[in-house]
């Protein structure tokens, strides 16, 4: 919308994006929400592929995101390199709720890496965050799974359920730090997200952006991108208003 | 971590009579219920009339006897064919004969007769009238004929017919009244509906013009047949073309795509799979239950736990029919699309029927047919819209990122359900062919735009933006309002079935025969790379050796198949918290295979002579050594050794330095692990080194075993822990502890080694060497000293001529005393031929003490594992015993036979297809594609009359 008038639109870089992960694990919610901040609760599964475009703006620069969201049965993984050839970047999901699609994960690091463009920048996103984080802004919507879900915990893990009433974390099957270790160990970008508050999905794609190679000799002229990502990162944590925080980063940074 | 699967190599191209067979939409599990009992099949030419109101012209064409069916075919195929059981076939007459003319008068079920003139001759004739007779009255005894009255009151077709009798137009015009009369009856209904019934239908009925259709189908169906009995005529196709109502269109899919029979034939099956796997859970029914809230979510019924719960029923029903395909995503898409329109059970079998007939292999673990059917596709685009195809080439863009879904999902998820469901239609009436004649007729259309993207991404959204553009004009601007009416939908099939009216079954057919091998090839050699990469660990192998261990894997895995991969963990075990991974492991049997193309002691190598040609026979060696080490390489005691167990088994043995191998091959033969061998495993480890040398010139190596042997009970002897010994008794010489104790330690071992010259270069090199991870050469040898033969045996292509021929040569040879065998020895150090010896007179009788050995008898005699040349092999073991004349250096005819190997082809199998079927068919191909392109050529022009009737009907339908 706006990068048009602004003169930079000559600078408008195309990055080739491809989303891979365990079926059902939230990657074509994860697209739509950074596409169109929506979210749908029934998604059908993506078969194949769709393909869909995104701008990101950053700094003075314009990307603009061709992302493959990909099918994630297992069965459909030998399709998977028609769609990852010639990326410039990959987001690799996983449901913080399911310890397996964590594995499956890095089963696809280890494809990417290996396969793939040897530039590609890789992104490590444990999706459903709104699972298992305490329902502070976004419990409105929760009620019945997650009232039994409690009574199910109650009884398997009491010390943890006496826990503060935290008890949706105990559906997290991925601890944070052991994600986090493992991204950081295979060098790639980590982030939590939840497709269906918005959380952290932006900044997948904006931190993609700062280090995809093009940019950077542009980043190289000033420090790095901090600036601009704590803000959003801000407006992210108090959760909830999704629309006003998609303004601001409009201005900002993404989705222009 | 990974399964592997030979699956895909045991394809066999379809008969020409299972082709047929196909053709007519006949269940095969039906006709082999039938052969059973010694019903046989035939055909016949003949002419077909409808005997009473014969508004139709007769066709003249074939008539086959599938037992339990009878069928036709007009001569083009496609303008009038039938497929009934012959359970609907009340009575049979034979008109009176007038002069030359043998006819038979068929009354159905539903009260239509037919004619059909048998032209054929009349011996012929006569025959085709037995077997026919035969076929008739088996049913009758299996008691189908009653069977057919209570299943017609299922299909909706007869309560269509009855209802209407005396139909007056107006009330149809309506549409209420049936929607009232299904309301008022309530479960009642004798027929099967789908969701629709009850959850509506996509579309507005009124702009589906519904009630005219059912008109025109109630009439044809009164007259022509209807579900069991359907005779499929011109008019069948003209008015599927123009899209089913929506209240048939269910049991029309069934009848079209020949589910139906399945239904009819198994009455009762789908409950009773459903009872018998409930509450049965397996990856399938997971995978199933993620999807079931993402099937369709926009249609009310899949909002509904009725809709939720029929298909998930379907769905794991499937599944549970079909463990190894289970479950694919996009069957959910399917399914939820059928079961709006037909009953969970009808929904079951013609999903079936969609991915065992219709789509084979689509949905299959490694999807090979959606791969095959994209190659096949980018192969037609490349024919018949070769600058698409040369743009797309330039602009890289890859066809199937779009294509694929609409082949996987029938279209379902790229354009409204309306249209998909008429897409649909026509492909059940028309074949699969349809997914590729819209497809084309699609980047047709959009020709134009296509050739001005740059990119995939642009592809895609000039696809999405076509399709949902369907329900408009596709021409806006017209000045004739009956042009504008047309839809861009209606201009799609009329583009798919006019210019590519020329894609036919048989082009579908023939570009898959020529692509499946490359595609069997890319996806082997993906999942090769997975399999490598998935590896935990590769030891000190680099990936191109995994990889050669895994090519040894696979062609012993052709071979002899592993049990299934644990892929569905055993239904008892409901274990959620501890998933593993199937993997596949492979048995002995399955190993021996495997070691005998790696290592060159595993195998029974022989080289043939008969003066005619030399060839190179190989067997599979059996030994308690490869069982040793079978048991040795499978640390996890599974009794079954993954790919993984392999690469660090190898790696354990075929790194090792002098001091590495003598503590492997003892490790090997200490089988309790205590660092000492007993008795009986020396005796053992003996054997195995024989075992090793069998077939090794000279007698240095059976000296050495020998000398290996007297050293090690003497040392071992003087090495006796005494103390230990003395409980037992004093005065019996050490030797003679039980078996069974521990009795000679590594150094002990090692020390015996050493003291021989012969063991220790097999220790230091020629161990680890007689593991190789190329490939074994192929086991003919190009005859090079006789052109005429030469030509001959490239004239033989099959095996089985092969085999036929090698015998005949060897029986020529031994006539003519020049027949040699000569075995080729593992190591093959020493050359010189000493004489021959006998091998058993090495092993002296009081050393022989353990008291079971199998093994030694294999020293003498092949053993004798699956292998091609079996045949062959048995005719030759009464020649082995001449083998080796003593003027031959068997190692310069090894050598010779060698150099004059070609490469080995790297699929022996896939070679044997490809001569196989170019024999049937061969060439064909490509005369095809030239049609295609002539008829594009020609047919720029415009418009036969039919087809202009077809645009007529359908602008009539759909305005
Ligand atoms: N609670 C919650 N649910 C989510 C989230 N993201 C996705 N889902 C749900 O998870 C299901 C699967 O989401 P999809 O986006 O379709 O998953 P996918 O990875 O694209 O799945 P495939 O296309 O089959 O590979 C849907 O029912 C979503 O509503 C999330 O962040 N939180
Ligand atoms: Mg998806």
């Amino acid at each position: 919308m706006a990068e048009s008038g602004s003169g930079t639109a000559d600078k408008s870089v195309q990055v080739k994006l491809v989303l891979l992960g365990e079926a059902a694990v939230g990657k074509s919610s994860i697209v739509l929400r950074f596409v169109s901040n929506e979210f749908q609760a029934n998604k059908e599964p993506t078969i194949g592929a769709a393909f869909l475009t995104q701008k990101c703006r950053l700094e003075d620069r314009v990307l603009r995101y061709e992302i493959w969201d990909t099918a994630g049965q297992e069965r459909f993984h030998s399709l998977a390199p028609m769609y990852y050839r010639n990326a410039q970047a990959a987001v690799v999901v996983y449901d913080v709720t399911k310890a397996s699609s964590l594995e499956k994960a890095k089963s696809w690091v280890k494809e990417l890496q290996r396969q793939a463009n040897p530039n590609i920048v890789i992104a490590l996103a444990g999706n459903k965050l709104d699972l298992v984080q305490p329902s502070a802004s976004s419990s409105g919507a929760t009620s019945t799974p997650e009232s039994e879900d409690e009574a199910d915990d109650a009884t398997a893990t009491p010390g943890e359920a006496a826990a503060a009433g935290d008890q949706p974390e105990s559906l997290r099957q991925v601890p944070r730090d052991e994600a986090e270790a493992y991204a950081k160990e295979a060098g790639l970008l980590f982030f939590e997200t939840s497709a269906k508050t918005g959380d952290g999905v932006v900044e997948i794609f904006t931190e993609i952006a700062k280090k995809i190679p093009i940019e950077h000799i542009l980043a190289s002229s000033r420090g790095t991108g901090r600036p601009g990502a704590a803000g959003r990162t801000g407006g992210a944590q108090e959760g909830g208003v999704n629309l006003e925080e998609n303004a601001a980063k409009s201005k900002d940074a993404c989705n222009c | 971590m990974s399964t592997i699967s030979t699956q895909l190599r045991s394809f066999k191209e379809p008969t020409k009579d299972q082709l047929t067979q196909l053709s007519f939409s006949i269940p095969s599990s039906l006709t082999d219920r039938a052969d059973k009992d010694g019903l046989e099949k035939m055909e016949i030419n003949a002419v077909l009339s409808l005997s009473a109101e014969a508004e139709e012209d007769s066709y003249a064409g074939k008539l086959h006897l599938f037992p339990p069916f009878l069928s036709f075919a007009s001569l083009d195929r496609k303008s009038c064919r039938f497929t009934l059981p012959l359970c609907t076939i009340r009575r049979v007459e034979r008109l009176n004969a007038r002069a030359g003319i043998y006819a038979l008068s068929l009354s159905l079920w539903h009260g239509m007769k037919i004619i059909v003139q048998l032209t054929s001759l009349r011996p012929t004739a006569d025959l085709f009238c037995s077997m026919l007779r035969d076929a008739l009255k088996a049913e009758l005894q299996h008691g189908q004929m009653k069977a057919v009255r209570s299943f017609v009151k299922t299909c909706y077709s007869e309560t269509l017919v009855a209802s209407t009798g005396p139909l007056v137009d107006e009330e149809l015009e309506e549409k209420t009244p049936l929607e009232g009369e299904e309301g008022s009856r309530g479960t009642d209904i004798p027929y099967h509906v789908g969701l629709g019934l009850k959850f509506k239908f996509p579309g507005d009925p009124k702009k589906l013009r519904e009630a005219s259709k059912v008109k025109l189908w109630t009439t044809y169906l009164k007259t022509h047949g209807r579900n069991l009995t359907l005779l499929r005529y011109p008019q069948c196709t003209r008015l599927v073309q123009v899209g089913l109502p929506n209240r048939l269109r269910g049991e029309m899919w069934e009848v079209l795509s020949g589910s139906l029979y399945l239904r009819f034939s198994y009455p009762g099956m789908y409950q009773q799979i459903l009872k018998e796997n409930e509450g049965r859970t397996s990856t399938s029914t997971e995978d199933i239950e993620k999807d079931l809230h993402r099937s369709l979510p926009e249609y009310s019924a899949y909002q509904s736990e009725e809709g939720i719960s029929a298909l998930r029923r379907v769905l794991q029903a499937y599944s549970f029919k079909n463990p190894e395909l289970g479950y694919c995503q996009a069957m959910n898409i399917l399914a939820a699309a059928l079961l709006i329109y037909m009953s969970e059970e009808q929904a079951f079998w013609l999903l079936e029927v969609i991915c065992d007939r219709l789509l084979p292999g689509y949905y299959s673990t490694s999807m090979h047919g959606t791969l095959l059917d994209q190659r096949v596709f980018e192969s037609l685009v490349q024919k018949c819209l070769p600058i698409i195809h040369d743009h797309f080439q330039v602009v890289d863009v890859q066809l199937s990122v779009a294509s694929l879904p609409w082949f996987l999902s029938l279209f379902i998820n790229s354009m409204p359900m309306v249209f998909a469901c008429r897409i649909i239609d026509c492909f059940f009436c028309m074949g699969p062919k349809v997914l590729f004649q819209v497809g084309l007729a699609i980047l047709k259309i959009n020709g134009e735009e296509l050739l001005k993207i740059q990119d995939d991404g642009g592809f895609i959204q000039l696809m999405r933006s076509y399709f949902s553009s369907l329900g408009n004009s596709a021409h806006p601007h017209s000045a004739d309002p009956r042009a504008r009416a047309i839809t861009r939908f209606q201009e799609l099939l009329l583009v798919s079935f006019r210019e590519f009216a020329i894609i036919t079954d048989d082009t579908i057919y023939n570009e898959r025969r020529k692509y499946r091998n490359d595609i069997i090839f890319s996806i082997e050699s993906f999942s090769k790379r997975a399999a490598v990469r998935n590896l935990s660990t590769l030891e000190r192998f680099t990936k191109e050796q995994a990889g050669l261990v895994y090519d040894a894997l696979y062609r012993a895995m052709c071979i002899v198949p592993p049990p299934a991969p644990v892929a569905k963990p055993a239904p008892s075990l409901i274990g959620d918290g501890s998933e593993e991974k199937p993997e596949t492991r492979i048995g002995l049997r399955t190993f021996r295979i495997f070691l005998s193309e790696i290592a060159t002691w595993a195998r029974d190598e022989k080289v043939i002579i008969n003066g005619i040609q030399q060839r190179v026979e190989r067997d599979v060696a059996e030994h308690e050594f490869i069982d040793r080490l079978f048991y040795f390489w499978d640390v996890s005691c599974k009794g079954a050794l993954s790919f993984q167990d392999l690469v660090s088994g190898l790696d354990g043995v075929m790194f090792n330095d002098l001091m590495e191998n003598i503590e492997w091959f003892f490790n090997l033969h200490d089988k309790n692990k205590d660092g000492f061998l007993t008795k009986d495993e020396v005796l053992q480890l003996s054997e195995s080194l024989l075992f090793i040398f069998r077939f090794e010139v000279g007698d240095a190596y059976l000296g050495a075993v020998s000398r290996f042997m007297t050293n090690a009970f003497e040392y071992g002897d003087a090495l006796l822990p005494q103390p230990e010994d003395k409980r037992e008794s004093d005065d019996v010489p050490p030797s003679d502890i039980g078996h069974n104790q521990p009795y000679l330690n590594l150094a002990t071992f090692r020390m015996v080694v050493l003291a021989d010259e012969i063991l220790e270069s097999f220790f230091e090199t020629d161990l680890s060497a007689c593991f190789k991870l190329e490939p074994v050469p192929m086991m003919d040898l190009p005859s090079s000293h006789n052109g005429f033969l030469g030509d001959l045996i490239s004239n033989i292509a099959t095996d089985d001529n092969k085999k036929l021929f090698n015998r005949f040569t060897d029986r020529i040879g031994q006539t003519i005393g020049r027949h040699q065998v000569i075995h080729r020895p593992a190591i093959g150090k020493y050359t010189k031929l000493d004489e021959p010896k006998a091998r058993e007179s090495l092993l002296i009788p009081s050393m022989r003490q353990s008291p079971t050995s199998p093994s030694t008898s294999s020293l003498a005699t092949t053993a004798r594992a699956p292998s091609p040349s079996n045949a062959s092999t048995s005719n030759l073991s009464a020649a082995e015993t001449l083998v080796q004349p003593p003027d031959i250096s068997p190692l310069n005819m090894v050598k010779n036979a060698n150099e004059a190997l070609m490469e080995r082809p790297q699929f022996a199998i896939d070679d044997a297809l490809d001569d196989d079927t170019d024999d049937e068919l061969g060439g064909e191909d490509d005369g095809v594609m030239d049609e295609v392109d002539a008829f594009l050529e020609a047919h720029d022009s415009g418009l036969t009359e039919e087809q202009r009737e077809l645009a007529k009907g359908k602008s009539f339908s759909d305005q």
